[in-house]
């Protein structure tokens, strides 16, 4: 069997008191092949940061380990550490933030190689630069300028070729385009496809917007409270997704195509998330989940193989592929005057 | 004649780098019982255009140079600082994007819920207490006795933004506007708050101007859909019109580059290029240096917006043709 590229074990990350800790990351396991974007969704609070910051080592974990190459991540540190971000690199959200606003691109795309030395010859810089630059599709004279001269989607551009430098294996995106316009959106998108094809490069894409999720990944992973409740091949989440939340998340995603309103059936969640400091019981979605039991509240769900979707893990007690939305025959409780 | 009607309304700020148009002439009208949708990309001037209605454009640096804005018969731009004020919060209410940022931290939000009876001089039926925990009760509160008596930090997201809709439609306005109400929520949470948004506005038959850049809403709740581009718009249509044929060169490459939710496309079309600076503007239609079908007459013409079908309009001089 061939090693997976990174290899999450029981991963958790806590934050404050050993005693009452909040648990924004909880044992989580996952894995990503060689080549592989692997998008992870969920909503605010649900641990999407948190994991993405533990796995760049730019916090510790709390226990679990993280295997990149066979090496754990969570362990590394000094020349170790180092060689490894060599092969995993990050794009941020906020491409306003993350370029130092007092370096011109030339040396904001080649400082990974001045940290890194040995991977490219000073007298290479510049050539490699440009071709960076040009693989993202901007122009050899903009490595002259500075991000202030930049358009929101030329940042991340920009971005992109320094998170490139370095040639990795693993990208991880965090929230790439949730700050670009749509028409913009696009452009960076189709991007971030096309080098993975022409790299083989594997990517943890993480978002919240489903539809951009749905368009890059090759398999999905949904997060709540810290933990992983359904994961699987994109075909089957987005088609037979048995957990009550990916099916709520997923219906409340306004269908751009106005012929279809009043088809679809949505399921409208009450209330919001628990606080990860004191989550419920057993399923942590059983305070918002219309098929809640008495056994949700016992016992945790865990990650379990689903028959009828090839790959399909999903953690709950009342799985079913059949959602509400599917079968209008029977309809969920959602707050009284919210049905559509 | 329409309840709100805005009529080449030209907004400018003055800026360290030079004097912006933010508005060049933006045209619409809303009917009663209506939802428009204000549809564009960052700077498109939505916001602006919402400030404008309800007199919150800061002068200086900005100033409105031109146009109108009829209110029900009345053009308010005529109006006196005070009848103005009376009018906004009143027949017109907003609902602004960050809750969080519009509400007042240091005081409760049942007082701030009462101040639009206080200020406006309405006593409701019943008592203002009374009302206030009404309308607590109609944004899916519970308990809300105590919870009036909370400050916003206490409320989540969703609740916070289901509280300025409260504050919005306390006093049964005839239009509400809605500046991207739901952009900062969750989607679940999201599909909350637009829900309650409808169920209150129906009730009273309100007309809504509803400023959002995500087609997915826009689908979902609109009527009719104006678009948006550098100050202007550019195309107005019934939502059905504008999802199915849409005639700007611009909605048609919005609507491409949008990924779905419910099929797999092979590659998303992305528009070329980004928004223009304000400060320098394109000659002639703003969208050209981005646009397919530009040629030389677009360079030197801004085009005006021209019927193009019944009951919609496009400004474009080489409009996609219909289907």
């Amino acid at each position: 069997m061939i090693e997976p590229l990174l290899k999450v074990q029981n991963l958790a990350r806590h934050f404050g008191s050993a005693s009452a800790p909040v648990r924004a990351v909880d044992d989580v396991s996952f894995e990503i092949a060689n080549g592989e974007t692997l998008g992870l969704v969920g909503e605010s609070g649900c641990g999407k940061t948190s994991l993405v910051r533990t796995l760049l080592k730019l916090g510790p974990a709390t226990s679990g380990s993280a295997l990149l190459d066979g090496v754990d991540i969570t362990t590394a540190s000094g020349r170790r550490l180092h060689e490894l971000r060599r092969k995993m690199q990050v794009v941020f959200q906020d491409p306003y933030q993350s370029l130092n606003p007092r370096m011109r691109v030339d040396r904001l795309i080649s400082e990974p190689w001045a940290l890194h030395p040995g991977v490219l010859p000073k007298s290479n810089w510049r050539e490699e630069t440009v071709k960076l630059l040009e693989s993202v599709g901007l122009r050899a004279e903009h490595a002259d300028r500075y991000p202030s001269e930049f358009s929101g989607g030329q940042r991340q551009r920009l971005g992109i070729a320094r998170a490139l430098a370095l040639n990795p294996t693993l990208l991880v995106c965090d929230e790439p385009v949730s700050a670009l316009d749509v028409s913009v959106q696009a452009q960076v998108i189709n991007l971030l496809a096309g080098l993975r094809r022409e790299r083989n490069l594997a990517m943890l894409f993480v978002a919240h917007d489903l539809a951009v999720v749905r368009h890059v990944s090759d398999r999905v992973m949904v997060m709540y409270l810290g933990k992983i409740i359904e994961t699987g091949p994109k075909q089957s989440i987005f088609s037979a997704a048995a957990h009550p939340y990916t099916q709520a998340l997923m219906s409340a995603v306004p269908t751009p195509d106005p012929r279809r309103r009043g088809q679809y059936k949505r399921i409208v969640l009450q209330g919001d998330l628990p606080s990860p400091a004191n989550p419920p019981s057993g399923c942590r979605f059983r305070t918002r989940c219309w098929k809640a039991t008495s056994i949700c509240e016992e016992q945790e769900p865990a990650l379990t193989a689903r028959t009828e979707a090839p790959g399909l893990l999903t953690a709950c007690h009342h799985a079913d592929p059949e959602s509400p939305t599917r079968s209008l025959a029977r309809e969920p409780e959602p707050m009284s005057t919210m049905a559509r | 004649m329409a309840l709100l009607e805005v009529k080449d309304l030209q907004v400018s700020f003055d800026t360290a780098a030079g004097r912006i148009l933010a508005l060049n002439g933006v045209s619409f009208s809303l009917e009663r019982g209506e939802v428009l949708a204000l549809l564009g990309e960052s700077g498109s001037g939505k916001s602006v255009t919402a400030s404008a209605i309800m007199d919150l454009v800061p002068n200086p640096p900005g100033e409105i140079n031109q146009g109108s804005i009829r209110f029900d018969g009345v053009e308010l731009l005529q109006l006196s600082r005070n009848e103005r004020r009376d009018l906004c919060g009143d027949r017109i209410a907003l609902i602004f994007q960050d809750a969080l940022a519009a509400l007042n931290p240091v005081y409760s939000v049942g007082w701030q819920i009462a101040e639009m009876f206080r200020i406006h001089g309405r006593t409701p039926e019943g008592g203002v207490e009374k009302a206030v925990f009404d309308l607590l009760t109609a944004i899916g509160i519970p308990d809300p006795e105590s919870r009036a008596r909370q400050y916003p930090h206490e409320f989540s997201g969703g609740m916070r933004q289901r509280i300025m809709i409260a504050m919005a439609v306390a006093l049964e306005p005839d239009v509400i506007i809605a500046d991207e109400p739901t952009t900062a929520l969750d989607v679940t949470i999201q599909a909350q708050v637009v829900d309650l948004l409808e169920t209150i506005r129906k009730r009273s038959d309100a007309g809504m101007i509803f400023i959002t850049h995500d087609l997915g809403v826009v689908a979902e709740l609109a009527d009719r859909v104006a678009v948006m581009y550098a100050g202007r718009v550019v195309e107005t249509a019934s939502v059905f019109e504008l999802f199915e044929d849409a005639r700007h060169p611009y909605s048609v490459g919005l609507l491409a580059s949008q990924p779905r939710m419910d099929t797999d496309e092979d590659e998303l079309v992305p528009i070329p290029g980004s928004a223009p600076n304000p400060v320098a503007l394109p000659s002639g239609c703003a969208f050209r240096t981005r646009c397919p079908r530009a040629e030389g007459l677009c360079a030197e013409v801004v085009p005006s917006l021209e019927a193009v079908g019944p009951g919609r309009q496009a400004a474009c001089h080489f409009p996609v043709s219909p289907l």
